[in-house]
């Protein structure tokens, strides 16, 4: 039976609405940050946070003991939490002789657990009674609360056989989640395994249900899945009949997928990014989507449940319904039992008297278990008030309270614990954004007498902070913040690889393609690269690779020995084995109509010749440019014969036909393939204007068009690591997880095309002769800054090279020594030299799990001219963007600038924070744990959910946050009018900050002021040197 | 008279369901004190009244023993409550020795090994109350994570299981292995039970430290063992494993 269309259609909207909140998860070679709760960025950030608590079961603010922490390392302002204390008293009512806002600044700073328990029978008379010490109140549970606690919890949103699993233990989701992980390995596989799942070609759901139908497996399990599959051939009509066989109503649908989605959300992560990846490999080739997991996920619970039934358990929603109308008082037990909130005292007795199942015993099980869930609930609330009240000093005013208004207090405390995160929260952001105000510098740049010695361009990246402060500091240096892809989307094809690699912030499209071309001749492939091949093939046969280990696997010991030892001089040992890549040029010119033309004419010419050879075995001296030209004619439709071919080999009129119409069909010498193929050569390179246009949009956003100096460094990052899943992660973000090099030298190739420095001249940027765009790579786990494409230098700078290298390699140093404290590999007054070395052992160390710290810090994301900040050392902790409001009159830069990179640098923060605050959901755990995945993704064990997120190593300092989990704090330097104005012409900004999911500060450097954003309103006040805490805020009139 | 006698040693060396007496009498024992005295006695008397019979040991209660045995190691796999998972697993050990008797053994070494069953069963008798003590019950899916909370009760009680469920260098192991290879030469189809139960017995320590261990903790203000308590026991660990070695492992 197969759904009608509409039904089809109405089932994938629903589920496409349901896999909204789920975040798009990008394969770790591409590592891409993103924010955890991106689906819900339309939500006001708490109401967000407790939406995807809700729905992920995480947590999203830090413990109070950590904030308290945080607090004695003088992280948080103290005055906002008093304010935020005070804030909040607004709304609530006074209680007699409680200090509130005593109490509750004791609680945040002195207690360090919560006091307000969840899920208590016990009332506030309860409570009073224990604190009063008066004889227990009487603890009954009435039918009609009973049945809709059991309703709420059992027939909510949550999916039908997790219900099943908090009544009887069952285990399903378990055993379900690992049923569809392994379907999910089988199916995404992209080349780890050996032997591939069949006809994965045909979608993930037709090759899944084409195996599970012969799956013994399942069939011994007593999973009968085919009497689920067998009617429905697509996965809307499986969906569909699942959910009406379990009984869920159409109006719950939605919310029940979502819940389905949320538990593997980096596996429907994963799936909902590659169904909208059009330009995906292996999306392309082996194509899935949410609906394909969501049937094969609802078939398998449903055949679980099935399979469970035979237990004669109540398995669908009417026997569920049935359980609690009748038996709620064992259906409550069990819920206890089974969802660990049975007191432990009781489990036994609960456990045996369930097992028994007689009505009696149960329901005097009940009353018992009850009455004593009640007085404990009762006696660990009343100690924990005692012990807050204590610690106020307050205790005789706890006892004094009555009834009432110990209700009164217990409601404030629990109110005041829902909303203290966002009270930390925003103290802690308080802190840092008055460190930033007391410090930033609003004078004018002194005039210089002369250019500096050198310019160098940095990513906006955090780690850029520290380099190019020491660089600063080493010369005459002046260095300016650009985004890591230097405003260039380029699509790469690297020499040697087949595919496409998009070297640009995800929310772009490249439209120019870009080749690395060899600038020598090929060389043979290299003996060290051959074998590496033979044992790579070896390995990966079936019975190989048994006497592959006895024979040679004493080898892979001496690998080990090697990179475990001495991993700097075996690693350079070993490179000496493999030949360097070969000198290249990238492809940057577009081709004109007639270059194309000819260069597809060219590789015909050559397909046709290989074809005669391959198909005639004639040797390439047999074969003539006559018998070429006429054949790729004749296939092209332009002749009806190819007479030198026959004529050479005597064939007749048929086989000389049968052979053209083979070019045709088999080696696609035809009209309509040269057309593709001119398309495809359409895309290659940029034409001139759009070369002058990126070149001048690159310089005007960082305000740098006039006093070049004679080197311009074009400085993109990489990171260097061993053993590192994660190593994509630390590469550059706005080269979508890349190394930046190749868009340096881009725009460095760009930069000096005399042609296109013509152009900029009309335009107001006057290049001098003598100025050189310089690419370089910034590693990032070493500090070391390599400069490339020197056999392009002019030889009038040669000589300035030395001086160049120097001041470099002093930065590169310094910037070691400042950062590998932080890392505990070297003690704190360590020199450079040794900071250095140690940095250069650490990359290639296959046992560091954390080779740097990545981004972790970052706090701030600073749009300015580098006066603002070039006194401040900043730690690494902000994203540095230059900017000249004075040379945007029109807001257009600083529109762009808001539109991607702060877009983007919101995406790292609030990846960063979301896996700091709960590393385990929101990140990924420990790294020690993890397995690669399919080659897309790791997995904690041998069978997981997709880890997602940033590992421990990368955000915790031995279990404790060393990234400080904050919003991202925006500073625009600009007047508060241009700088309003251009925000509210970016509408994703605009919601960002209007929802609270970055913090934003406007330094209007003309008139000495700070604008904060808060509470929907924005805040100002003076800059002119006086203690920040004394500094009122007026509202700035909009 | 002599069946009636057999009933009554095969209360104290487990035989089903003669055995469910003990586990009765186990489960009832409120006191950490008796558990041991229980878990210590209990066989001896076994092993004593079976002095007093002068005739040998009937074919029927082989077999019995071994589907004891094999009984309450699996059904200790699904249990969740500590005490009674020892009462289960000392069921089936001490059903064990009966298949020992057949074999060339010594009145004096069924003694030793009863004790050797026993001794690592008294030391997590003796954890189950520090559980109890700390959590309301020794019970696991409960808390978990002790790892995290509690590290130094936690390694002890990974040892004390593997203690039990005969891990290398410790005494069952030893007495596991003599009455394997006792059951090889003279009933192989026996040795294969043995090998079986001892499979099941690993299985049911697994799952038993897989609810406790591991995991995320919610324990709050829970307190680890002192070290004069974790020497203590660390001690009678190696008393074990130095018996295990010179003392039963020794007499093989």
């Amino acid at each position: 039976m197969t759904l009608p269309l509409g039904q089809q259609l109405k089932i994938r909207t629903m589920i496409y609405v349901a896999g909204e909140p789920i975040p798009f998860f990008w394969p770790m070679r591409s590592f891409i940050h993103h924010n955890p709760l991106h689906g819900l960025e339309h939500l006001p950030f708490p109401e967000a946070v407790a939406t995807g608590a809700q729905l992920f079961h995480g947590r999203g603010f830090l413990s109070r003991q950590e904030h308290q922490r945080y607090l004695a390392q003088n992280k948080v302002a103290h005055t906002a939490l008093v304010a935020g204390i005070d804030e909040f008293l607004v709304q609530q009512p006074s209680i007699p002789g409680i200090d509130l806002p005593h109490w509750l600044m004791t609680l945040l700073t002195r207690t360090t657990q919560p006091v307000m328990r969840a899920n208590t029978l016990a009332d506030a008379n309860h409570v009073h009674a224990v604190i009063q010490r008066t004889e227990h109140l009487d603890a009954t549970l009435d039918p009609d609360t009973l049945t809709a606690m059991l309703h709420d919890s059992l027939l909510g949103a949550c999916p039908l056989y997790e219900a099943v699993d908090r009544l009887y233990g069952t285990g399903i989701g378990t055993e379900l989640d690992e049923l569809v992980i392994k379907s999910c390995l089988d199916f995404f596989d992209e080349g780890q395994s050996v032997w591939h799942m069949p006809g994965r070609k045909q979608g993930l759901f037709s090759a899944w249900r084409e195996l599970a139908l012969r799956n013994a497996r399942l069939f011994v399990r007593g999973l009968h899945i085919e009497r689920i599959l067998e009617n429905e051939p697509h996965p809307e009509g499986v969906i569909a009949s699942v959910m009406t066989e379990l009984g869920i109503p159409e109006d719950k649908w939605v919310s029940c997928f979502s819940r389905e989605l949320s538990r593997l959300h980096g596996w429907a992560g994963f799936i909902r990014w590659r169904a909208n990846a059009k330009h995906y490999y292996w999306g392309q080739r082996y194509p899935a989507d949410l609906v394909d997991f969501l049937a094969i996920r609802l078939t398998l619970a449903l055949a679980l449940l099935a399979e469970r039934s035979r237990q004669r358990i109540a398995t669908d929603r009417g026997a569920l319904e049935n359980l609690i109308q009748t038996r709620p008082r064992e259906t409550w037990l069990r819920h206890e039992l089974h969802s660990g909130a049975v007191l432990p005292a009781y489990a036994q007795r609960v456990e045996q008297t369930l097992a028994r199942g007689r009505a009696k015993p149960i329901e005097k099980c009940f009353d018992d278990f009850v009455r004593a869930k009640c007085h404990h609930d009762a006696e660990d609330q009343a100690t924990r008030l005692q012990q807050l009240a204590a610690t106020a000093d307050a205790s005789t005013s706890l006892e004094a309270l009555t009834a009432a208004q110990l209700e009164s207090l217990m409601q404030v405390l629990q109110q005041f614990e829902d909303a203290e995160g966002m009270l930390w929260l925003r103290a802690m952001e308080s802190h840092a954004m008055e460190t930033v105000l007391r410090d930033v510098n609003l004078a004018p740049p002194a005039p210089r007498d002369k250019r500096p010695f050198a310019q160098a361009l940095f990513c906006i990246d955090t780690r850029s902070e520290r380099i190019r402060r020491q660089l600063e500091s080493a010369g005459d240096y002046q260095t300016f913040g650009i985004a890591g892809f230097f405003g260039i989307p380029i699509s790469f094809m690297e020499l040697g690889k087949g595919s496409e690699a998009h070297l640009c912030p995800v929310l772009l499209k490249p439209k120019n393609l870009v080749l690395e071309m060899a600038a020598t001749a090929p060389e043979d492939v290299a003996a060290t690269t051959a074998l590496e091949k033979v044992l790579h093939e070896l390995k990966e046969s079936v019975f190989t690779p048994y006497v592959t280990v006895e024979a040679i696997g004493m080898l892979f010991g001496f690998d080990m020995i090697g990179k475990t030892f001495m991993p700097q001089s075996y690693n350079r040992w070993r490179q000496r084995l493999y030949r360097d890549k070969p000198s290249t040029h990238l492809l940057l010119d577009k081709l004109d109509r007639e270059q194309a033309d000819s260069i597809v004419r060219a590789v015909q010419r050559a397909v046709v010749a290989k074809a005669i050879e391959q198909e005639f075995e004639l040797e390439p001296e047999a074969i003539t440019d006559d018998m070429v030209r006429e054949l790729r004619e004749a296939a092209l439709g332009h002749a009806a014969r190819a007479p030198a071919l026959g004529e050479a080999l005597a064939l007749t009129p048929e086989t000389e036909q049968t052979f053209i119409q083979r070019l045709r069909s088999v080696y696609r010498i035809e009209p309509a393939f040269a057309q593709l193929q001119m398309e495809q050569l359409a895309r290659i390179g940029f034409s001139l204007d759009e070369q002058t246009n990126f070149v001048s949009q690159a310089l005007h956003s960082i305000g740098l068009n006039r006093e070049f100096s004679r080197f311009i460094l074009l400085v993109g990052h990489g990171s260097t690591s061993e053993n590192n899943p994660y190593e994509s992660a630390l590469d550059c973000g706005a080269c979508g997880g890349n190394h930046g090099l190749i868009n340096a030298r881009a725009l460095a190739q760009m930069g000096n095309n005399p042609r296109v420095r013509q152009r900029l001249r009309a335009q107001g940027i006057a290049i001098p002769d003598d100025a050189w765009f310089l690419p370089a790579l910034h590693d990032t786990t070493t500090d070391e800054i390599k400069l490339f494409d020197l056999d392009r230098l002019p030889s009038s700078h040669v000589v300035y090279l030395d001086r160049l290298r120097s001041g470099l390699t002093g930065a590169s140093r310094m910037c070691a020594q400042e950062r590998l404290p932080q890392l505990q590999l070297v003690p704190e007054e360590c020199d450079p030299a040794e900071a250095n070395q140690h940095a250069r052992r650490n990359a290639m160390d296959w046992s560091q799990v954390r080779p740097e710290w990545g981004l972790s810090g970052n706090a701030y994301f600073i749009i300015g001219r580098r006066q603002l900040t070039r006194h401040l050392s900043l730690d690494g902790r902000a994203f540095l963007h230059s900017y000249d409001y004075r040379a945007d009159p029109k807001r257009r830069l600083l529109e762009s600038i808001l539109t991607g990179p702060l877009v983007v640098g919101q995406w790292i923060n609030m990846e960063h924070y979301f896996s700091t605050v709960d590393n385990e959901r929101f990140g990924s755990g420990s790294k020690v744990y993890h397995n690669v995945a399919g080659r897309f993704g790791v997995m904690t064990g041998n069978l997981s959910d997709l880890r997602t997120g940033l590992p421990a190593q990368t955000v915790l300092d031995q279990g404790h946050p060393y990234h400080q989990p904050i919003r991202l704090i925006t500073v625009i330097e600009a007047p508060y009018e241009h700088a309003c104005r251009a925000i509210e012409e970016v509408a994703t900004v605009k919601n960002l900050v209007r929802n609270g999911w970055v913090r934003l500060l406007i330094i209007d450097p003309d008139k000495n002021t700070a604008h904060i954003y808060d509470h929907n309103d924005w805040q100002s006040r003076s800059l002119s040197g006086s203690n920040p805490d004394e500094q009122p805020m007026e509202s700035t009139a909009s | 008279m002599q069946i009636p006698a057999y009933l009554l040693i095969g209360l104290f060396l487990p035989l089903f369901p003669l055995s469910m007496g003990f586990n009765f009498v186990l489960g009832r024992s409120r006191y950490a004190l008796l558990r041991i005295l229980l878990l210590l006695i209990w066989p001896q008397i076994g092993l004593t009244l079976l002095q007093t019979l002068d005739s040998p040991v009937p074919d029927w209660v082989v077999p019995l023993a071994l589907f004891t045995a094999a009984l309450y190691a699996l059904r200790a796999l699904a249990l969740r409550d500590v005490g009674q998972w020892s009462g289960f697993l000392a069921t089936s050990a001490w059903a064990l020795l009966w298949i020992a008797i057949q074999g060339d053994v010594t009145i004096l070494q069924l003694h030793l090994f009863a004790l050797g069953f026993s001794a690592p069963l008294v030391l997590l008798a003796l954890l189950g109350a520090g559980l109890e003590r700390r959590f309301g019950a020794a019970y696991t899916g409960l808390y978990g994570g002790l790892t995290e909370s509690i590290p130094r009760f936690s390694a002890i009680l990974v040892l004390v299981v593997l203690a039990i469920i005969a891990t290398p260098l410790f005494p069952t192991f030893f007495i596991m292995l003599a009455t394997v290879m006792q059951a090889v030469t003279l009933m192989p189809l026996v040795a294969v039970v043995v090998a079986f139960v001892w499979l099941l017995w690993s299985w049911a320590g697994a799952r038993l430290l897989q609810g406790l261990i591991v995991g995320p903790t919610n324990a709050e203000g829970i307190f680890d063992l002192n070290r004069l308590a974790t020497g203590a026991y660390a001690l009678g660990l190696i008393l074990l494993v130095a018996g295990g070695l010179y003392g039963i492992g020794g007499l093989l």
